[in-house]
This record gives structure tokens, C-alpha cells and sequence, in this order.
């Protein structure tokens, strides 16, 4: 599994994820292009990356009525078929994260498509609230054991 | 199409509840670039002599460069303008404000936003992606800059809106008061809370979705990103991310505490850094900037947005609070005030002088003491030493810039002062870069001393001021920066720099 992986705490709320991910993509900068998102809460401080975490069982797949979530072999990324989207936005209610987003322009979905395997919002993260673990990451096999855990230890009680 | 700018001015009449967008000629823009340089020649075309802060006609301008609101690092920043009530007679002063409401006001198709007239009662301006709607404010009225931004966003249902507020000391048309965004940034030293309060404008709420179109973006990407690393990779960077703005305090500003202060206990300015550190938790940081240099306020396990150490430093051992709590009190009752945390500690400093020399006399103390409501209390007091002596009061002046030039040069692209000119992290020639990828425009540094001299000028004569004529420009001092010659290699690699990357 490939992923960015998100410590929420570092966010600083600087945006340079979203301008990096709208320029890298689109050519231009805007927020609303952006396939990352900086959410904010003022008042306490809170800043929060959301993007899309490539699940292994994807929810936005399984209620895709078009089948244009697709995963791409090579990173892994789940990704959308512009040409079977129909902008029903399923995806968008199903996905825990909140994470997909629907662009300006082509009224389709838009994720996190790894950039082809180096991420550049987790290159301009200077805070270090974003890092790109990809397949194979020992890290990641670390964190699946130990939610694995914690699940296995709150269903059994 | 223009790229890099908008090239739209927002002219926003409060009397007449009227908004419209005009045009400024690419000629201007080419000529000013933004921010300062926009405001100043806004003003030397609209007025001839100062007008005072009290009427209808005073304008607050905000401004932003061509960079703001793109991945540029530390462009975001705003210039903001007006006929200042903080000196008499009246006369032109601007400051400039870190944080997210350039980007936003870039993002909603603005290069630039004026506003004049007065409202007859409390309004909020919602400026939506370019739509422009006058909203009752009566609700916000009294309330604390926190609770109005909330309220604001919840209002509209987006937590994603940047709202630029004031607070109950702007209503009450303190001159010190400012403008507050984030509950971090503010504009200060201009007396911006009392323009909004005589206006009677609450707060400006702003949702931008319009993308800054760039002229050749896989070179502004490139750029960006190698300039990134040049600013993070340095030394004196990493001063700064680890001290946060409290490691940029010159040697002067230290001194003066220390000779002029006799608060000051020997010793103490470790204990008050000590303690104020432990109070602190996470950065913040200002659109798309790789520093981060703001800090998060820990209280009670709960975190309180943000502050700048530099305020910290004026509201500490400045005014001989050297408990980092004290501060971090005083900042918080700015904060949700809206006060300025500079201009608070001067008089705070001076009534603090009063009381100890017994100028404050005993029937202004009990009149004082009467009120039982600290911040009203606090309040009535600063209010006694301003009506009681403002033309004679001193207010601290900033630091004088070790270099005026890379000052304005920073203001007119909305650059970051601290990077640009403070610590010399990027050159003129990347600046120059920058401006060339997003805009197509390819400027020399010859245009650019034209332009900071013709601002220079201009300023002056906003000002009254006999021009210090310089002849010998500090900037063509400024060498070459490497980001050049990585580009020059770049375009020779790459024919076709202006194609987009598509995913």
C-alpha cells in the first residue's frame, strides 16, 4: 500500500500543498483545484491535511455506479476515469475522509493520484505534517500491524 | 489574458451599499506590480492633501503583488493604506500584514480593494468568488474577535472563509486598535481598528476560488520549488524556525530594553523565554510559506491560535512583564480585543511611567476603579491616557530597515519582509525570476529601481516629507542569485517552457 501519510499535529495551515498540488496539476493555483486540503479551525489552532489515503478496500470504488474509481498498477493510487465520471459525487459521501473533490471545471471527481510516485505536497511540507510512505515502507507495515491490534483488541471486548 | 494578476480593483462604497469591480490598465501594473506600489499611486491620483480618518471619503486600501495567492514562498502578505488617525494632522501611512487574506482576496479576482463611505449602522462585507453583498453586523457588535469570526463562518456554513475582524476596541475607535485575521495576523501601526470602527465595519469575510493563472508554469514550479529549498536549507533559517520571530529582535531593540527599562531585572530575559516557551505548542504559518515562524498558544491543554514573538517581545520584557504567562495574558486580551500589541505596550509602558510618577491622579484612579469589568477597566485606562495626552504621546516607531529599497521591493509583490530583506534569503534576481514565470513580464533590475524610486517619491509627497534622495540604490549591490543560472539551463534544456504539466 502507498499512502501520504498525515500528522495533523505539524500542520501549520500555509496551503503550500494545495498551491504546489493545483500548480503541478492544472498549471495554475487555486485551492479549489487542489487535490489536497489544508481544513482549518482558527479558535484552537487546528489545521488538518485531508487527501485521499488510496484505501485497500476502497468505499468510493464500491459505490462508484460507473466503475470510475480505478486503482493505477505502478503507485497504487485510486484514482478517477474522467471519462466515466458523471459527477454523482457517491464518492464524495462514501469516502471517511472526506477526501475527494469535485473539479471547477470538468464537474468530474478529482484524488490524490501520487503524482506518479513522488508526491510533491509531501517535497514542500517543510512543517513535516506530510511524508510519502510508498509500497513496501516498513513503517507502514508497522502502523497496519498495530491497527490491526487495536481492532482486533475493541471487537473482542 | 493578464497573467499572474487579476488586474480588477474592487471599489467598495459603504454609504451607498455599492460595490463594483474596475479595471486597472496592465500599463499600472506592469509600472506599480501590487501592494504598496498600487496604493500609493491609487492615492496620489485621488488626493492632492490628506483627509482626515473621521470622514466618509478616507479610503482603506488593501493591496497584493502578482505573486500572492501562487506557490511563490512567502508571498503572503498584504499591503494596506490609508490616511492614519494615529498622527495629527492626519497624513498617508500604509503597513503591510502577513497571513491568508491576500491569497483570499487574490482568490476572489482582486488585485486590489478600496473602501470608502460610512455605513449608518454595523456592517460585514461578504465578498464571495468576485460577488460583493453588504451584511447586517448588528449581531457581531460587541463581540470578541474569536467569536466573531465563528459566528461568521458558521454563518456561512465554511470553515474555509478567511474573515479579517476587528474587535470591541475597534468599535470604541481607539486608535490603536487594529485588524485581526486567522485570530493570529494583524495590521498593525496604522490605526486600522479605528478606520473600521468609524466606518462602521465590522469584519470582512472572503471566499476566493478563482485560480491564478500563471504564464509559464512548469518554470514558476521549478523556481518555486528550488527557491523552497534555498530559504529552508539556511542557516539562518533554521534560527528562525527554532526561535520563531523572537531570534530576529536586534541587538538594538535588546539594548534599549535593558538601558531604558528599569523593570528589568538582570537575568530575567531567559526566565520570561523559558517560561513564555513552555505556553507553546505548533506553528502556524502564512500562505504558502515554508518558515512557519508564528507559534501556537497552549492554555490549559486547549490550544488559543496564534502568536508572533516579536508582539511577545513588546508585551513582555519591554514593559517589564517577564513572566511568560503575564504575556501570554496581555497578548490574548489584544487578541480577542483587537488592539495592537505594539502600540498597547508603548502606552502601557507610558502608563506604567504615569503611575509610578504619580501623573495619573487619584480622581482618574477611583473613576478607574469604579468599573468592575477588567477589559472595560483596562480600557477606560488606556482611553485616559490617550485623550489625556495623544499629540504629545510618543508612539514607538518600528525598527528603521537596514534596507528601504528591499523593503518597498518586498511590499510591491507582497513579498515577506523578514525573508526578503531581514535575513536575505532571496535575491533581487529571484524575485525578478518569479515575477517573469507568473506575468511573462521580463523586467530588469533597472525597471525595478525606477519603480521603487517613483514610489519613494510618491510616498514623500503623500507624506510631506522632504525626499532623502538616495542616489546610490542599495539594490544594485544585490548580486545574482543561482536560481538564475539554474533556469538559463532550464530553458536552454527544455524548449517549450510555457507547457503545462497535466496529470
Amino acid at each position: 500500500m502507498s499512502a501520504i501519510s498525515i500528522i495533523p499535529e505539524r500542520c501549520t495551515g500555509c496551503q503550500s500543498c494545495e498551491m504546489v498540488c493545483s500548480l503541478s496539476h492544472e498549471g495554475s493555483c487555486s485551492s479549489s483545484l487542489s487535490r489536497i486540503r489544508a481544513k482549518k479551525w482558527e479558535e484552537i489552532s487546528v489545521f488538518m491535511p485531508t487527501v485521499c489515503q488510496h484505501c485497500e478496500k476502497p468505499p468510493c470504488m464500491e459505490i462508484c455506479p460507473t466503475g470510475a474509481r480505478r486503482r493505477v498498477p505502478g503507485t497504487n493510487a485510486m484514482v478517477t476515469e474522467e471519462k466515466r465520471c458523471v459527477g454523482c459525487k457517491s464518492c464524495i459521501y462514501a469516502c471517511p475522509y472526506g477526501a475527494p473533490a469535485i473539479h471547477p471545471a470538468t464537474k468530474r471527481t478529482m484524488t490524490c493520484d501520487l503524482c506518479k510516485g513522488s508526491p510533491l505536497c509531501t517535497q514542500v511540507c517543510t512543517a513535516g505534517a506530510l511524508s510519502y510512505n510508498p509500497e513496501g515502507d516498513p513503517s507502514m507495515e508497522r502502523k497496519r500491524a498495530f491497527g490491526q491490534t487495536l481492532f482486533n483488541s475493541m471487537k473482542t471486548r | 489574458m493578464i497573467k499572474g494578476w487579476t488586474g480588477k480593483r474592487l471599489r467598495i462604497d459603504l454609504s451607498l451599499k455599492k460595490a463594483r469591480s474596475e479595471e486597472i490598465p496592465p500599463a499600472d501594473l506592469r509600472q506599480w506590480f501590487g501592494g504598496r506600489g498600487l496604493n500609493a499611486s491609487f492615492f496620489s491620483q485621488h488626493f492632492q492633501s490628506p483627509v482626515s480618518p473621521d470622514l466618509p471619503e478616507n479610503p482603506i486600501a488593501f493591496a497584493v503583488g502578482p505573486l500572492t495567492g501562487t506557490l511563490a514562498p512567502c508571498s503572503g502578505w498584504t499591503s494596506i493604506a490609508s490616511f492614519s488617525p494615529l498622527s495629527a494632522p492626519p497624513v498617508y501611512d500604509f503597513t503591510r500584514m502577513p497571513g491568508h487574506f491576500g491569497a483570499a482576496l487574490k482568490a476572489a479576482g482582486f488585485d486590489q480593494c478600496i473602501i470608502q463611505g460610512k455605513a449608518e449602522r454595523p456592517v460585514y462585507l461578504w465578498i464571495d468568488d468576485g460577488e460583493v453583498k453588504f451584511e447586517k453586523a448588528d449581531h457581531l457588535w460587541g463581540k470578541e474577535t474569536t467569536g466573531t469570526t465563528v459566528t461568521l463562518q458558521e454563518e456561512k456554513g465554511d470553515r474555509s472563509i478567511e474573515v479579517l475582524c476587528i474587535g470591541p476596541a475597534g468599535e470604541g475607535q481607539l486608535p490603536f486598535a487594529n485588524v485581526i485575521h486567522r485570530l493570529s495576523w494583524t495590521g498593525d501601526r496604522l490605526g486600522l481598528g479605528y478606520l473600521f470602527g468609524v466606518k462602521q465595519l465590522k469584519a470582512i469575510a472572503i471566499r476566493g476560488k478563482k485560480p491564478v493563472a500563471l504564464q509559464y508554469p512548469k518554470q514558476f514550479l521549478d523556481l518555486c520549488l528550488a527557491l523552497r529549498d534555498q530559504i529552508h536549507q539556511g542557516q539562518k533559517m533554521r534560527k528562525l524556525k527554532a526561535e520563531g520571530a523572537l531570534s530576529l529582535l536586534g541587538q538594538e531593540e535588546r539594548r534599549n530594553t535593558r538601558n531604558g527599562n528599569r523593570w528589568l531585572p538582570p537575568g530575567s530575559e531567559r526566565q520570561w523565554a523559558t517560561s513564555l516557551w513552555t505556553n507553546l505548542s505548533g506553528s502556524e504559518g502564512c500562505s504558502s510559506c515554508p518558515v512557519h515562524c508564528s507559534r501556537s498558544v497552549q492554555d490549559r491543554e486547549k490550544s488559543l491560535a496564534g502568536i508572533h514573538l516579536e508582539k511577545a517581545w513588546y508585551l513582555g520584557p519591554q514593559i517589564g512583564v517577564y513572566s511568560g504567562e503575564g504575556t501570554l495574558k496581555l497578548h490574548r486580551f489584544c487578541q480577542a480585543q483587537g488592539l495592537d500589541p505594539f502600540l498597547t505596550a508603548s502606552l502601557l509602558g507610558r502608563m506604567l511611567e504615569e503611575v509610578e510618577t504619580g501623573n495619573l491622579s487619584e480622581e482618574d484612579i477611583r473613576q478607574i476603579d469604579e468599573i468592575e469589568n477588567q477589559g472595560e477597566k483596562v480600557l477606560a485606562l488606556l482611553g485616559r491616557i490617550v485623550s489625556g495626552g495623544k499629540k504629545e504621546f510618543h508612539l514607538s516607531t518600528p525598527p528603521a530597515s537596514d534596507n528601504e529599497d528591499l523593503d518597498i521591493l518586498a511590499d510591491i509583490v507582497s513579498f515577506c519582509m523578514i525573508v526578503v530583506n531581514r535575513l536575505n534569503l532571496m535575491t533581487v534576481s529571484n524575485i525578478i525570476d518569479l515575477i517573469n514565470g507568473a506575468t511573462g513580464y521580463a523586467l530588469t533590475i533597472k525597471d525595478l529601481q525606477d519603480t521603487i524610486s517613483n514610489i519613494r517619491q510618491m510616498e514623500s509627497r503623500l507624506q510631506n516629507k522632504k525626499l532623502h534622495w538616495n542616489d546610490q540604490s542599495t539594490l544594485l549591490h544585490v548580486g545574482k542569485g543561482q536560481i538564475s543560472q539554474i533556469l538559463n539551463k532550464e530553458e536552454r534544456d527544455h524548449v517549450s517552457i510555457s507547457h503545462p504539466t497535466v496529470s
